[in-house]
C-alpha cells in the first residue's frame, strides 16, 4: 500500500510538468528539452530557502517559482523571437549548463553527490490537490483568450501576426506559464523525496515529458494527463523487462506517433458535454485522424 | 600557451564541425532538429569498437566500421521512423518527437550490450604527442584534425559539383517542386540520412578517443546544436564556421575557468549571439515559411 502510495503522488507530481509541457507544446507547438532544468531550479531553489534561510515552505515555494520565472524570462527573451527550432535547442544548451552549474556550486547545492535533508512536507493530499489546482487552472487557460491566441499561433505563426495577435508576447506568456508550473512540481518534488541530485533532471527527462504529451494526445489535455499516468506508471508495470523496457517504451511511442498521428485521445476532452455525446444514440462525426498540429 | 589553446580549440572545432554538419544536413533536407543524431554517434562508435577494436584492429577498420554501421542504421532509422511522416508531409513537430523517441531506441540497445560501463579505445597510435619547436601536438588531434578536414571537403564538393548535391540542395529548397521535376526525392532523402550517419559515424570514434565510450556519450551532440545555432541554423559553413569557434571557445573557456563551468559559458555565449545577431555568423535566417 505504501509503495501504491508512493508511485500515485509520483505520478500527481508527473502531471504537474506534463500540465505544464502541454501549454507549451501542446498548446503553442514550442519544445522545451530544458524543462527539467526548470524543475531543479524549483527543487533546489526551495529546499535552500528552506533548509538553508528556515523560511516556511509555502514562502519558499513561491520564491521558487519566482525564481525560476525570472530565469525563464532571461532565456526566453532572446529565443521566442526566433524560429521555434531555436527555443528546444537553446533550452537544451540550458539544460547542460543548470546541470555543470548544480555539480561546481557544491557549498550551496552539494554538488554531483546531491541535497539531501530536505524535511518531508508534500503527502498524497498535497500532491493530489495540487495536480488537480494545476490541471484546472490549465484547462481555464486553455478556454480563455491566451489559450485560443496560442492555438492560433501554433497553427500558423505568420497569419496569426496578421490577425493581430502579438506572437512574441504569446509565446513568451506560454513558456513562462509553463516555466512556473515545472518549477513548482520541482518544489513538490524534492520536498517528497527528501534528496535531489543533478542527474535527475537532464534533458531526457523533459524528452520523457514531451513523448506522454504526444501519445496521449497532443490536442487534448485529457489525453496529455492520461498519457503522463500511464506511461509513468508504465515503468513499474514493465519492470520485468529491464534493460528492454527502454526499447518497448520507444518502439510504442514510434507507433503511436507513425500510425495515430494525434495521439490516443485526439481532439477529445473530458467534459460533461462529451460525456453524455459518448453515450446518446446520435452518431458522432468522427474527425478522422490526420496530422493536425 | 596560448598558441597552444588555439591549437586545441582547432581540433575539437573540427570534431564539433562533423557532429553539426551532419545536423545540419539533415534539418537542412527535411526542415526539423534530428534528436537521434547523438545516439547515432553513440551507436556507431560503439560498432567500431566492438566489432573492429575488440578483435586487435587498428584505428582505420574501427572508423570504417563505425561510418558504415552509422550509415547504414541512419538508413534504417529514417525508413522505420521519418519516412511515414515525411510522405504524410506532417509538421515538424512530429519529426521532432520521432527523432527524440529513435534517439531512446537506439540508446535502449546500446545499453544493453554495453551496460552502464565505461569504454576506452585503445591507444592507436605509438607516439601519443608530436613535437613542433615548443608546440606538444597530441597525435589523435592531429589526426582528427587532418580526417575532419578532408571529410568536410569531401562533403564541400560532393554538395556543390555532383549530380546527388544538386539533387540534395533542390529538395532541400522546395520538396515538393523538386519532386515534379524528377528529382526521386525519398531516395535523395534516405542518401542525405546515410551521409549524415556516416558523419556521426567519424564523430562517435572521434569523441570516443577524446574521451571516453560510455551509452550516453551522445548527449555531446549538444556542441553541434550549439555550433549550428551561432553559425546559423541549416546553413554548412556556418555549421563549420561555428563549431571552430565554438571549439575554440570550450578549450579557451576550460582554461580560465575550468571545465566544470564550460557548458555555462557557451549557454551564454549562445544567447548573447542570439540577442545580437539571432541570424547566426552565415547570415541565412531560415523564417517560418507563410
Amino acid at each position: 500500500m505504501e509503495l501504491f502510495l508512493s508511485v500515485i503522488t509520483q505520478i500527481c507530481i508527473t502531471i504537474i510538468s506534463v500540465a505544464g509541457i502541454y501549454v507549451l507544446t501542446g498548446l503553442t507547438g514550442m519544445f522545451s528539452l530544458g524543462q527539467a532544468a526548470f524543475m531543479a531550479i524549483g527543487a533546489y531553489a526551495s529546499a535552500i530557502f528552506v533548509t538553508k534561510m528556515h523560511l516556511p515552505f509555502v514562502v519558499a515555494c513561491i520564491l521558487a517559482v519566482i525564481v525560476t520565472v525570472f530565469v525563464g524570462f532571461i532565456v526566453g527573451a532572446p529565443t521566442v523571437r526566433l524560429r521555434k527550432d531555436y527555443i528546444s535547442l537553446v533550452t537544451l544548451g540550458f539544460g547542460e549548463a543548470i546541470t555543470a552549474l548544480l555539480n561546481q556550486l557544491t557549498p550551496l547545492t552539494g554538488g554531483a553527490s546531491g541535497f539531501s535533508g530536505i524535511p518531508q512536507i508534500t503527502t498524497f493530499p498535497i500532491a493530489l490537490l495540487s495536480a488537480l489546482i494545476v490541471i484546472i487552472l490549465v484547462a481555464f487557460f486553455k478556454t480563455s483568450k491566451y489559450g485560443r491566441q496560442c492555438i492560433a499561433v501554433k497553427s500558423d505563426e505568420l497569419a496569426a501576426k496578421a490577425m493581430g495577435i502579438n506572437v512574441n508576447a504569446v509565446k513568451m506568456t506560454a513558456f513562462l506559464f509553463s516555466v512556473a508550473v515545472t518549477s513548482y512540481s520541482g518544489c513538490l518534488y524534492a520536498f517528497y523525496t527528501t534528496y535531489v541530485d543533478p542527474t535527475l533532471f537532464g534533458w531526457k527527462k523533459s524528452a520523457e515529458w514531451v513523448i506522454m504529451v504526444f501519445s496521449g494526445g497532443v490536442n487534448s489535455l485529457t489525453g496529455s494527463i492520461v498519457g503522463a499516468t500511464v506511461l509513468s506508471g508504465l515503468p513499474e508495470v514493465l519492470r520485468f523487462l529491464q534493460g528492454y523496457r527502454q526499447i518497448v517504451y520507444a518502439v510504442l511511442v514510434l507507433l503511436i506517433i507513425n500510425f495515430k498521428p494525434n495521439g490516443l485521445f485526439g481532439h477529445w476532452e473530458l467534459t460533461i458535454k462529451n460525456i453524455t455525446a459518448l453515450f446518446s444514440v446520435k452518431k458522432r462525426k468522427g474527425v478522422k485522424d490526420r496530422w493536425h498540429f | 600557451m596560448s598558441l597552444q589553446i588555439l591549437l586545441n580549440g582547432i581540433a575539437l572545432g573540427s570534431v564539433y564541425a562533423l557532429i553539426a554538419t551532419g545536423f545540419s544536413l539533415i534539418f537542412n533536407i527535411l526542415k526539423f532538429s534530428n534528436f537521434s543524431h547523438g545516439a547515432l554517434m553513440a551507436f556507431s562508435a560503439f560498432a567500431g569498437y566492438f566489432i573492429a577494436t575488440q578483435n586487435g584492429l587498428g584505428l582505420v577498420p574501427t572508423i570504417l566500421v563505425a561510418v558504415l554501421v552509422g550509415g547504414l542504421v541512419a538508413l534504417f532509422g529514417e525508413f522505420v521512423a521519418f519516412r511515414r511522416i515525411t510522405i504524410k508531409n506532417a509538421p515538424s513537430t512530429y519529426f521532432f518527437v520521432s527523432s527524440i523517441t529513435l534517439g531512446m531506441l537506439y540508446e535502449g540497445i546500446v545499453t544493453i550490450k554495453a551496460g552502464a560501463n565505461f569504454y576506452n579505445y585503445p591507444r592507436f597510435f605509438k607516439h601519443a604527442t608530436i613535437k613542433l619547436g615548443e608546440l606538444i601536438i597530441s597525435t589523435s588531434d592531429a589526426i582528427m584534425f587532418i580526417i575532419s578536414a578532408c571529410t568536410l571537403l569531401l562533403l564541400a564538393f560532393i554538395i556543390q559539383k555532383t549530380r546527388f548535391g544538386r539533387a540534395l540542395r533542390s529538395v532541400s529548397f522546395d520538396r515538393d517542386t523538386a519532386g515534379l521535376m524528377g528529382i526521386n526525392v525519398i531516395r535523395t532523402i534516405q542518401i542525405t540520412f546515410v551521409v549524415s550517419g556516416m558523419l556521426a559515424g567519424l564523430a562517435g570514434v572521434f569523441l570516443g578517443i577524446n574521451y571516453t565510450l560510455y551509452p550516453t556519450m551522445g548527449s555531446l551532440v549538444v556542441k553541434g546544436f550549439v555550433a549550428s545555432v551561432i553559425g546559423g541554423l541549416g546553413s554548412l559553413p556556418g555549421a563549420i564556421i561555428g563549431a571552430v569557434l565554438l571549439g575554440l571557445l570550450d578549450s579557451l573557456s576550460v582554461y580560465l575557468v575550468g571545465s566544470g563551468y564550460a557548458p555555462v559559458v557557451t549557454l551564454l555565449v549562445m544567447l548573447v549571439f542570439l540577442l545580437v545577431r539571432p541570424q547566426g555568423i552565415a547570415g541565412s535566417n531560415i523564417l517560418e515559411k507563410a
